[in-house]
């Protein structure tokens, strides 16, 4: 285990360790530079889900409406690309951190203590989201392949896509795609399972976010604390709204 | 406040040396007034101890009053045992009650290795503070007290991050074992104040890269430090060790 989690964190702690490298990866290696990524990374895969979610509402503007912002987007070719690599560069970045620091802070507590409580006062989750930052990661990360190969590469088993099917029985009609896929019950229930996982993430990971990016004020503390977890419940939230639309409008 | 004799069950961390794998040893102890205090117990333990011809537990204190930062303990999981804003030596006995189990463990991160039964090296604090957390000054006569103006409100945040004693509850509670909270008292106190601003730069980035160094884990902004610190340092001085970071990187010379 302890070789493992040494193994793990090797890239983050070579980099810490090494001298003399350019001034900006010497600023990213330390531990707070890595929380800084980890910060901005997480930020800007936040400002995507706004994105998506907002284009996504356009299923409740009907067929027409939401096939005509796919064709939109899709017609956008190279742009949609460098957009696509660059997002999957955030995951990367994103979970390359993850398990580095995290392995770093296995190591950085060699023996755990045999009794362990906490001052903080009672939350919904044992810990708080921030206990389970890992473990909604992975659901999230889990139920994001899942929605690629459904929705992106559209050959998810047992989905009937025959809606979407145009005369060439080729799948171009968007809204009836999404529509088939949220229907299936197995992916109503892998994508409510993982956008509540999202939700959870989002409620540590924005307004924790916000601190290792140095923002935080007396005044306005308690606002942003609930503005951040407003935020993160609501784009969940957006997003179950259109499972439970497609289940209904099956 | 009546004074109650307390009959407890001592679980307690014993490790003769740095190598040694130590163990839980369990002692009863009975007679415990609750007037005393979590260190005065320990006192009457080892007593008991030396009486039986056993090697008594060997912990850190010094003050006695709160201000040291010596104690440490981490009592049935909380850092200082379960008051807030509390050390181990302020701790009395009438926060338990009769027939307890007491479960007394060493502060545990690989940065702080234990020497000695409950006592941990806490030299990994002292190099970050020699990396960086002083100004420099020449020496000569004392400069006049107001020569320079600093507005109240600044003067209270540096006393804010200048309350930190060192004693590394923040480290010992943290899930992570980071140090962020220690290191960042010791950034604000003086980021905070003109006395501190011409080593600003070189500051955070070497107390940041000495604190690496020593092994402590990163920051998940859990807030768990805050919680456990018994000087009430809060968690919006890591916000402005992150900024002074930040502007440290984009503005150093190298």
């Amino acid at each position: 285990m302890d070789a493992l989690l040494r193994t793990l964190s090797l890239p983050a702690q070579i980099l810490s360790r090494v001298p003399g490298l350019g001034s900006l990866i010497k600023v990213c290696s330390t531990t707070v530079g890595q929380k800084i990524l980890m910060a901005i990374s997480g930020l800007s895969l936040c400002g995507f889900l706004v994105a998506h979610l907002a284009g996504n509402l356009k299923l409740y503007a009907g067929e027409q409406s939401f096939n005509d912002y796919a064709h939109t987007l899709h017609s956008l070719g190279p742009i949609l690309a460098a957009a696509e690599i660059g997002l999957f560069a955030m995951f990367a970045l994103h979970i390359g951190l993850a398990v580095s620091t995290g392995a770093l802070n296995k190591v950085a507590r060699s023996k755990d203590y045999f009794i362990k409580e906490t001052k903080q006062g009672v939350s919904i989750l044992p810990g708080g989201a921030s206990s389970w930052m890992m473990v909604t990661g992975l659901v999230v990360l889990f139920f994001l392949v899942c929605h690629i190969i459904d929705m992106k590469l559209k050959v998810g088993p047992g989905v009937d896509y025959t809606p979407a099917l145009n005369a060439e029985k080729i799948v171009d009609n968007e809204y009836q795609a999404v529509k088939a896929v949220l229907s299936t019950p197995s992916r109503a229930f892998i994508y409510t399972v993982g956008l509540v996982a999202l939700g959870i993430h989002l409620s540590h990971g924005i307004r924790s976010a916000l601190q290792t990016l140095g923002i935080n004020h007396k005044r306005w503390n308690f606002i942003l604390h609930w503005l951040c977890i407003a935020l993160a419940w609501t784009l969940a939230a957006g997003f179950i709204s259109l499972v439970i639309w497609a289940i209904g409008g099956r | 406040m009546s004074n109650h004799l307390l009959n407890l069950n001592l679980r307690v961390w014993r490790q003769s040396g740095p190598n040694d794998g130590g163990s839980f040893k369990t002692y009863r102890l009975s007679g415990v007034s609750t007037h005393m205090s979590f260190l005065e117990m320990l006192d009457v333990l080892n007593e008991q101890l030396i009486a039986q011809g056993e090697e008594p537990v060997a912990f850190d204190h010094d003050c006695r009053e709160g201000i040291c930062g010596m104690c440490s303990l981490m009592i049935n999981g909380q850092a200082h045992g379960p008051d807030n804003a509390t050390t181990t030596c302020q701790l009395h006995m009438r926060r338990f009650s009769d027939g307890d189990t007491v479960t007394i463990e060493p502060w545990r991160a690989s940065a702080f290795p234990v020497l000695r039964d409950l006592v941990v090296d806490r030299s990994a604090f002292d190099r970050i503070i020699a990396a960086g957390g002083f100004v420099s000054v020449n020496t000569g006569n004392a400069p006049d007290g107001n020569a320079i103006l600093v507005p109240g409100v600044r003067q209270e945040v540096a006393m804010d991050g200048a309350a930190c004693i060192g004693c590394g509850a923040c480290v010992a509670a943290c899930k992570n074992a980071s140090a962020m909270l220690f290191v960042s008292a010791k950034v604000s106190q003086l980021a905070v104040l003109p006395q501190g601003h011409p080593e600003r730069n070189a500051r955070v980035l070497n107390m940041v890269a000495q604190m690496d160094k020593e092994g402590f884990g990163s920051c998940t902004n859990t807030s768990e430090c805050e919680a456990a610190c018994p000087a009430e340092v809060s968690v919006s001085h890591i916000a402005r060790l992150n900024r002074e970071y930040l502007r440290a990187s984009i503005l150093a010379g190298n």
